[in-house]
């Protein structure tokens, strides 16, 4: 690789090809220095996972203007000469805003695995901690008793600073942060830290005729997820040293947003799945663990700071490919799908598809590149993750709603169900 | 090499030389820069300059940069002293005569002259038959002797002029017919050039079952087929190669061969449909090249195209006609810059042991929905357009002569090509659109005179257009 780069002809530098498919694949691309995150098995369902960090990011450099509307955000300040080394062995005193819902379930084990120490901060409505699907009582002993809590309500910005801010944390992981003034009470509770790690989202992206979204995509001022991308510029002008992760849709074992369930259900009652339109419509789905060990990824990492990145499975999938992938993940067999116009329907305030009715996905590349982070988790696989673990077992979050499914198959004139 | 490269990619319009490009002016204000090593190619002459910047953006705008900030140009005079020196690689691009991928050649020729390898492009067919006047071929080597009065005394006074710098008046004729043809084909748009000649491309003609009569005993260490789209064409080129010792075989396949999937985009490993292409990509990677690698594209454009792809938009954009796009319309295809393709092949042959034994998707790394496309197109022609999805069956039409691109998802990413050569994708449709409408206007296409039949067929049957 090194002498890849000092042949270098393209004017753009050789990206350095250090995803983790290749170092499986056994391709002599190593990179000079490699430091290895080793992220242990918390779960079941989680592999063992290096993580070799990119020695030299170029890509990262060049500003493309390739005719996707750019973002006007300045994007790249690291000096792509630099070698860069992930700072395994330093522990950090880390603070999470959230922790006890989804995400945050499955990074706090990854970073109290890896030695760090870990304070939750949430109302406490949810349990502070409970044993995962899959995981076994010795985990689940080791996390419980040495994550820590702290109750209160990030809202109430005021009582912030007398919450948190003389226990010495030095990086912050939030989670559930929605508005750019929310950021900013934690900054001022908390003045000086090594990092600030964002979970933002890649609803952000503009809709465009040119596809994938990448990072340098201009954002949409109107969506509503308009308060995390406000909350990126905050960091940015703080100065303070931050990353931002922009996932996709987020799927696997305890999600509360009804996507695979959505699927679940149908298959289960034996339905006819009603997708919109054409069912040609491409998004994204990524699994939490590999969320998770992203958000791992960049903890310590010199060249993530400043820096933005989606992160969800490494292909794309259509809306009728869902269907049917849900299908196979749960042992159904192929599902009927009914198509119908969207526009010939009023459905009131329910919701009669879980997703976005559009192409909604983005590239990871920058990720892979980067941080030599890479999904595990191929889509049939992360499902059957989710349905051995939690939708299989008759656990959801929303319980089945097929209203607005019989509104549709009596329109069209098909057969309607009986709840079985 | 490396400094021409780097300077043409990273900033429009800036043009550096190997040689320090000396600017000078004339006593009549003309600001002209002259490269040392290069014999006339690189000499821009602005008139009714009156300024450094001026000029400079007036030099940013010309044709020739335009070219720079895809394709660099070495003189062949340069390339030969490489030669001479030892060391020069030669390279035979087997190239089809007709359709979407007789442009690939084209740029890759080019592409290889700016990276200091020999070149011969073996045309099927003959140099004297009618495909050869279309473009990208009427741009190789070959140039029509205008002979009218006006042309005539263009070439005298050039010739005049060129004879005081080279004195000897053969040499100063055969520039000056050149320097015409140039100009002609900047002002219109077209028209015949020796574009791949005057970089010292050796173009031949002949067939590619009898590849020894057309070279001769030229040797070449790499060989690209650009023609065939089975065994039949194929082989013989594979099997000529292998005997005659070239060292790499490169191979332009399709991705049209992938499978559909639930799960786009289609990458490199994918399942594929076995015959043609496929059978001809399994063929080549056990005939024991050193090194063989196969490049599997969609759609192109490009100055230079012999077939057509946004022109079939603009064709109905400048004439207010609506734009028909089967339904729904959102179904993903991808239009590359046929320079991303040619920098690929050139970085394959660069770098033939990581290229060895693969596929690479040569495609832009954006994909595009058919009605967006239409939208970039109208964007770019800076006219407004209505788009109207319909269902081909119920209009009664094949909408493969209704439309130019695939109806289905078609959607490959280069992943290998970035992973494995250091490939990054220029195209810029935006921008590579504005460039094609304007030859569009240039060549006096808007003023044809099309029929639209199948579209007035499929809008008599539309009773209720949808508009996207």
């Amino acid at each position: 690789m090194a002498a890849a780069m000092a042949s270098a002809i393209s004017c753009a530098a050789a990206t350095p090809a250090v995803a983790a498919q290749l170092q499986a694949k056994g391709c002599a691309t190593t990179p000079a220095r490699a430091v290895c995150v080793r992220v242990s098995k918390a779960f079941s369902g989680l592999h063992s996972i290096d993580l070799p960090t990119a020695s030299v990011s170029a890509s990262s450099s060049n500003a493309r203007t390739d005719g996707a509307v750019k973002s006007s955000r300045v994007e790249n300040r690291r000096n792509p000469a630099l070698d860069v080394v992930a700072s395994a062995g330093e522990k950090k005193n880390i603070l999470m805003l959230g922790g006890t819902r989804f995400i945050g379930l499955f990074l706090a084990r990854l970073l109290v695995k890896e030695g760090h120490q870990v304070t939750l901060f949430t109302r406490g409505k949810a349990a502070v901690t409970s044993q995962l699907p899959g995981e076994t009582d010795e985990e689940y002993a080791a996390y419980s008793s040495q994550v820590k809590h702290i109750k209160g309500d990030r809202q109430d910005f005021e009582s912030l600073k007398a919450a948190f801010g003389d226990k010495g944390f030095n990086v912050v992981y939030d989670i559930n942060g929605r508005e750019g003034t929310e950021a900013e009470a934690i900054l001022n509770a908390i003045p000086a830290l090594d990092q600030y790690i964002f979970c933002s989202s890649a609803g952000v992206y503009l809709k465009s005729d040119l596809l994938p979204h990448r990072e340098i995509d201009a954002g949409d001022p109107k969506s509503r997820h308009k308060g995390k991308l406000d909350t990126e510029a905050l960091l940015e002008s703080k100065g303070v040293k931050w990353t931002s992760i922009r996932p996709v849709y987020i799927y696997g074992p305890l999600n509360y947003n009804p996507v695979e369930e959505w699927f679940f259900h149908r298959l289960k009652a034996g339905r006819p799945i009603p997708i919109p339109s054409s069912g040609l419509q491409i998004t994204q789905l990524g699994h939490v663990k590999d969320l998770a060990t992203a958000f791992v990824a960049v903890l310590g990492n010199e060249k993530a700071i400043g820096q933005v990145y989606n992160i969800s499975g490494s292909r794309y999938v259509t809306f009728d490919g869902i269907a049917r992938a849900c299908a196979k993940a749960g042992g159904f067999p192929e599902p009927e799908l009914i198509h119908y116009n969207p526009k010939d329907f009023d459905f009131g305030k329910k919701k009669a598809f879980p997703l976005r009715d559009q192409h909604f996905f983005t590239s990871i590349e920058k990720a892979q590149v980067e941080l030599g982070w890479t999904p595990e988790f191929g889509l049939v696989e992360g499902l059957t993750d989710s349905y051995n673990l939690d939708f299989g077992k008759g656990t959801f979050r929303k319980a089945a709603d097929f209203s607005t499914d019989d509104m549709i198959l009596e329109k069209l004139g098909k057969k309607t169900f009986v709840a079985a | 090499m490396a400094t021409i490269q780097a300077a043409a990619c990273s900033n429009v319009g800036q043009f550096s030389c190997s040689s320090a490009a000396t600017p000078r002016s004339s006593a009549s204000g003309v600001v002209s820069w002259l490269c040392p090593s290069a014999k006339f190619s690189t000499e821009l002459r602005l008139s009714s300059v009156s300024s450094f910047s001026q000029a400079t953006s007036a030099l940013q705008n010309s044709w020739l940069v335009k070219q720079s900030r895809r394709e660099v140009v070495l003189p062949g005079k340069v390339a030969a002293a490489r030669a001479a020196a030892g060391g020069e690689k030669n390279v035979l691009i087997v190239n089809t005569n007709s359709g979407g991928h007789a442009v690939i050649g084209f740029y890759f020729a080019k592409d290889l002259r700016a990276a200091g390898y020999g070149v011969t492009i073996l045309t099927l067919g003959e140099e004297a038959s009618d495909k050869m006047k279309k473009p990208p071929f009427s741009r190789f080597s070959h140039v029509e002797k205008d002979h009218s009065p006006s042309i005539r005394n263009d070439t005298f006074a050039k010739r005049r002029q060129l004879g005081h710098r080279y004195g000897y008046l053969e040499e100063s004729k055969k520039k000056a017919w050149i320097w015409i043809a140039r100009r002609n084909a900047e002002q219109s748009g077209h028209g015949d050039t020796q574009e791949l000649k005057e970089l010292g491309v050796q173009t031949v003609w002949g067939s590619n079952t009898d590849i020894g009569a057309a070279v001769g005993s030229a040797k070449f260490e790499i060989v690209l087929d650009n023609n065939g789209k089975d065994m039949d064409a194929v082989k013989p080129v594979a099997d000529w190669a292998k005997s005659s010792g070239a060292e790499q075989f490169l191979f332009i396949s399709s991705a049209g061969i992938y499978k559909t999937t639930d799960e786009p985009p289609s990458v490199e490993g994918d399942a594929v449909k076995s015959a043609g292409h496929a059978e001809v990509e399994k063929y080549i990677s056990e005939l024991g090249f050193s090194s063989w690698a196969s490049f599997r594209p969609q759609y192109m454009t490009g100055s230079g195209n012999n077939k057509d792809c946004e022109e079939w938009f603009f064709d109905r954009i400048v004439r207010g006609r609506p734009i028909l796009v089967p339904q729904p319309g959102l179904q993903l295809s991808n239009v590359a810059h046929v320079s991303d393709l040619s920098s690929m092949l050139t970085l394959a042959v660069q770098k033939p042991e990581a290229a060895n034994g693969q596929i690479f998707n040569a495609v832009s790394d954006r994909a595009v929905t058919l009605a967006g496309f239409a939208r970039i197109c109208a964007k770019a022609a800076g006219k407004e357009v209505e788009i109207i999805t319909y269902d081909p069956k119920a209009a009664g039409v094949d909408a493969k002569k209704a439309f130019p691109f695939r109806t289905v998802h078609f959607y490959a990413e280069p992943r290998a090509a970035k992973e494995l050569l250091g490939w990054t994708s220029k195209t810029n449709l935006p921008e590579d659109l504005k460039e094609r409408y304007a030859e569009y206007i240039k060549i006096g296409r808007d003023k044809k005179d099309i029929k639209f039949e199948l579209d007035d067929k499929i809008l008599a049957a539309v009773k209720q257009p949808v508009t996207v």
